[in-house]
């Protein structure tokens, strides 16, 4: 299974790895300025748990590297079930924040399966459709089960209610049909259904979710209700200016003017304090990181590498994307964390195990032969 | 994959590299919009979330007497405010808060229950108060520094200080007057706020805009001088069972008031536990009957007009003279045959004066009245002052004109009193009086300097020197009225003076109800202190000789003891003595001192050019064969070298006029 080999070490992806610790201590410096006026001296500051959710993300990045991933990918489906697994259990014995049931308990630490079900099924899929492979594009019926590897993680973390995450599944799903390729009559089927679709899944969306998406649209309807996240954000933004206000200075995080600051909104954080500048160097670094994943995937010696890597690139570039461009206010407020940068444990272990997966990919066309 | 594959892959991908460029271009553009066009916009709306501002009271200036002592201070003092939505339990917070401010529990409990997020509690409080809510650390209750005036001096001169109000403006007195000046730009307190409306971070600022600094002011009175006043005349007024009274210490060379006290208990610290009216500075609100204190002008009027010699003997009439329907009695029924013009003034002759007055014309005898400035305010720069009483003449009587020649039947204040007197002093040039010297930013630099101004000339030097030598006698001989104003080792000049109120209800003057007054001034041969004490409706020793004298003696006596042989170098601190933190500056050079002047009359001697218009003074230098150099227009109101000195060797004299009030 997990065979040390000298090339693994001579092929290491150094650019990739020195890349991910560079964005994670940004997004550290910038978790120890958001909790900085939040600290409660009772409670361990949110930088250290951050920075052992780094490391133990780190452990998880050196098994995923080492781990051979076509070992892995034979297991892709038991991991699968074993994440949705998971993610029933969140019903039964999760515990739950804010109105919705998305953790559980696992020894002291909290644990988010929805976070861990990205990349099993970008395993799953990608195992599936390295399997049926064919030669040609896919026709709609071909992608029946596909759809139902996403379609049942994506109904049960609805029901937590998660629509972010959700969000993200489905986008995965198409980011990969288009990877994979489908047939342009299917195309046309899909987007048909996709639009007679839309206004009956408007109406099975929790109220809350609606109002989310209402408020996107006009935030100034409830600025002390919903719209606030979305005033408060590009308040704090805007006042960052060009320079920002500097490290620890951004006046609306420190004096708690920004919902969820750590969280979903840890780039608002960043751009009051380091300023356009710094936000358009981080968007850059994030570009790079896509970049790489893209270089991974065409370099990389088989079609079930590619596409891993290429799942893996696109849930980084999407929840990057998403995340910015709501925190910016062009898009409409969903629960996606920012990559390395948002405070929590579940996101960023999964995130540097997956980054282990593409230097895995990464370093194996040295290895492998095709 | 095969080649073909792998190609089409590559495309996919390098479109989806191009579409992922957009979508972060995308981003990038919003976040130039956001943080760069729109920064102002968003920076205030951030400004505006977290800082919350409250006006603050303004610093006020100190107020100075003219050595640097403090007479009015700020001190910062801690007021409570609260912010009701913070407080939990207003109950028990007003019920804690009670026990320590001692303000009624029900009365805080309403403050700390409003809706509002600001309210004031209770303001001004001691610090060993504000340590002990400090301590209560209640949420929502916050203290913050505010200024207090302070009276460091308490009651002294507190009527020409006045007081300000809890707003922070002046009320009475130079408050008022000079409140303008004294009264600093306002200051806002801002709190950085956090999202949860907690006051974080409080800081006062300064609006930008602020008009200018507020400045001190150092005033000509002299913190002794005036304690010296103050306590003699409360004495007095005890001893003689008197409602109240004035005294007031000029030096008649620049008008400078060196003191001014009136009797009535007036703490500025407690103003608001007194009643207003005792706030009145009454020496220039209040006008009265001046009684014979007037003589002494009218007696200067004819000497001026050549009408009269010290000499020229009168028929006093044996005490009973009538004119028209109404006979003129002396004070005190007291019997008089023949008089010198001298012996009128000494023994304060009522019949004396009305012939006196009759010789003079009551024409000529109006016109100098008005000279002397009564009638019209001195324009001193204190508020409130009144004009007295003055008909014009053309609607006097007989009697009036003769009433008035010993002092009934018009009406004076005491500040025009002893302003009309240092005229005598000043050699008949009157001077404007005043109690600001100038005004100092707060560093020390003088910002505005009061210079002594010339009113006008109004009697000659030599008619002055022949009044003061009568004056003189009044008090130095052995039967002279004002014998008990006699100090030691020095020659005082004075008049005393009895006037009897005017009984509205029996439309009388009343024999019962007087005011009893002495002036004069001192050294008579070189006028340094001109004094004035008048005390209200004493009960003992109503005539004026043997009530006011002896304050007037007994302030006089101890200037002298305390300022020994020249007064007027140990009232002004030098050019370059620094009191306290600030830089005192002379407004007027010394005069020159007695045993320093050259002989009168000699040649070689700067003639006295003050008070002299300039065509007078190039008249006099002609004479004299010395070259003035003039500055300003007006009269004369300094010169270099002082009268009497030796001329220069250029035979150079530079003498600045300015224009009177």
């Amino acid at each position: 299974m997990i065979k040390l080999d000298r090339r693994l070490i001579l092929n290491f992806d150094w650019t990739l790895f020195i890349l991910v610790l560079v964005i994670s201590g940004v997004g550290l410096l910038n978790i120890y300025s958001a909790g900085f006026s939040l600290t409660d001296f009772r409670q361990t500051p949110l930088y250290i748990r951050q920075i052992q959710w780094i490391l133990i993300g780190v452990a998880g990045m050196a098994v995923a590297f080492l781990v051979d991933y076509r070992f892995l990918s034979r297991h892709a489906y038991i991991i699968y079930g074993i994440s949705i697994a998971l993610l029933l259990l969140v019903f039964t014995t999760g515990y739950a924040t804010r109105g919705s049931q998305r953790w559980i308990a696992v020894g002291g630490f909290t644990f988010q399966p929805s976070e861990l079900v990205k990349l099993t099924i970008i395993l799953a899929l990608a195992k599936y459709f390295d399997r049926s492979q064919s030669g040609r594009n896919y026709r709609l019926r071909e992608l029946l089960i596909p759809s139902l590897i996403v379609l049942i993680p994506f109904t049960l973390i609805l029901k937590q209610p998660d629509l972010g995450t959700g969000l993200i599944l489905i986008i995965l799903f198409f980011s990969i049909v288009f990877f994979v390729g489908l047939d342009w009559r299917s195309l046309l089927l899909a987007a048909a259904g996709g639009l007679t679709l839309t206004p009956i899944g408007w109406h099975l969306l929790k109220d809350y979710q609606k109002e989310r998406i209402m408020t996107f649209f006009s935030p100034e309807r409830d600025p002390l209700g919903s719209g606030y996240h979305i005033i408060q954000s590009m308040i704090a933004v805007g006042s960052g200016g060009i320079f920002g206000k500097g490290f620890l200075k951004g006046s609306q995080t420190q004096l708690k003017f920004l919902p969820e600051q750590q969280t979903d909104f840890v780039f608002s954080v960043f751009a009051e304090e380091w300023g356009f500048l710094g936000g358009v160097i981080l968007m850059v670094m994030f570009f790079l990181l896509i970049l790489w994943g893209l270089k991974i995937v065409l370099h990389s010696k088989d079609y079930l590498g590619a596409l891993v890597a290429f799942g893996i690139t696109m849930l980084i570039f999407w929840e990057v994307f998403i995340n910015i461009g709501m925190v910016l206010g062009i898009l409409p407020v969903v629960g996606i964390p920012l990559p390395f940068l948002s405070y929590g444990g579940s996101s960023m272990v999964v995130l540097m195990t997956a980054i282990g997966l593409l230097m895995n990919i990464s370093v194996r066309r040295f290895i492998l032969q095709s | 994959m095969n080649g073909d594959a792998r190609k089409w892959l590559k495309f996919r991908i390098a479109t989806l590299l191009a579409f992922f460029l957009v979508l972060l271009i995308a981003l990038a553009s919003r976040a130039f919009q956001l943080q760069i066009l729109s920064n102002k916009e968003l920076k205030a709306l951030a400004e505006k979330q977290h800082t919350q501002t409250l006006l603050l009271q303004p610093d006020r200036g100190i107020i100075f007497d003219r050595n640097g002592e403090k007479l009015a201070a700020t001190i910062m003092v801690d007021s409570v405010f609260a912010d009701p939505t913070k407080i939990e339990n207003p109950a028990e917070a007003a019920e804690r808060l009670a026990a320590i401010l001692q303000v009624d529990r029900t009365v805080i409990q309403k403050k700390l229950s409003g809706t509002k997020n600001f309210s004031w509690v209770t303001r001004r409080i001691a610090p060993e108060q504000a340590r002990l809510v400090q301590e209560l650390r209640i949420d929502g209750i916050f203290l913050v520094k505010e200024p207090k005036r302070f009276y460091p001096s308490g009651e002294l001169a507190g009527h020409l200080i006045g007081f300000v109000g809890l707003d922070a403006t002046g009320l009475e007195g130079l408050e008022l007057k000079y409140d303008h000046y004294l009264k600093g730009p306002p200051e806002k307190l801002l709190w950085t706020r956090d999202a949860k409306g907690k006051r974080l971070y409080p800081r006062v600022e300064i609006p930008k805009a602020a008009p200018r600094e507020n400045y001190n002011l150092v005033l000509t009175i002299d913190n002794r001088i005036q304690h010296l006043a103050e306590s003699h005349l409360k004495s007095a007024v005890k001893a003689k069972g008197a409602k109240g009274g004035f005294a007031i210490v000029m030096d008649p060379r620049t008008g400078e008031i060196l003191a001014l006290a009136n009797e009535m208990g007036f703490d500025p610290n407690l103003f608001s536990a007194v009643n207003p009216a005792t706030g009145k500075n009454k020496v220039i609100t209040d006008s009265f009957d001046p009684g014979s204190t007037f003589k002494p002008f009218l007696a200067a009027a004819a000497l001026e007009e050549g009408v009269v010699k010290e000499t020229d003997i009168f028929n006093c009439e044996d005490g009973h003279y009538a004119i028209a329907n109404r006979v003129i009695h002396e004070a005190n029924r007291k019997r008089h045959g023949a008089l010198s013009f001298h012996d009128i003034l000494k023994y304060s002759s009522n019949i004396g004066a009305v012939k006196i007055g009759e010789r003079l014309g009551k024409e000529k005898f109006y016109q100098y009245i008005r000279k002397f400035g009564f009638g019209e305010k001195t324009g001193i720069d204190l508020p409130g002052e009144v004009s007295g009483i003055l008909r014009p003449v053309e609607k006097w009587t007989r009697v009036d004109a003769a009433t008035v020649a010993f002092g009934q039947g018009v009406s004076v204040t005491a500040i025009q009193l002893i302003t009309a007197l240092s005229t005598i002093a000043n050699q008949g040039v009157m001077m404007k009086p005043f109690v600001v010297r100038g005004l100092m930013d707060r560093k020390g630099n003088v910002v505005q300097s009061y210079r002594p101004t010339v009113v006008r000339r109004v009697i000659s030097a030599q008619t002055a020197t022949r009044m003061t030598a009568i004056l003189t006698d009044v008090v130095g001989a052995e039967d002279g009225t004002g014998k008990q104003a006699r100090i030691a080792n020095v020659a005082v000049a004075g008049k005393t003076g009895t006037s009897q109120k005017f009984d509205f209800s029996r439309r009388a003057y009343s024999t019962e109800r007087v005011k009893t007054s002495f002036m004069g001034f001192f050294p008579a041969e070189n006028p340094q202190i001109a004094i004035l004490v008048i005390l209200d409706e004493p009960q003992r020793d109503k005539w004026g000789g043997v009530a006011a004298a002896p304050v007037f003696r007994n302030i006089g006596e101890q200037i002298l003891n305390r300022f020994k042989t020249n007064i007027r170098v140990n009232f002004a601190p030098d050019e370059e003595k620094t009191a306290d933190d600030m830089k005192l500056r002379l407004i007027s050079a010394p005069a020159p001192l007695a045993n320093q002047t050259a002989l009168e009359g000699d040649e070689a001697a700067v003639p006295d050019f003050r008070g002299m218009t300039i065509r007078d003074a190039l008249r006099k230098a002609k004479e004299k064969g010395i070259e003035v150099r003039v500055i300003g227009s007006g009269w004369a109101t300094a010169q270099q070298p002082a009268a009497g000195l030796p001329a220069p060797e250029n035979r150079l004299c530079t003498v600045t006029f300015s224009m009177g009030s």
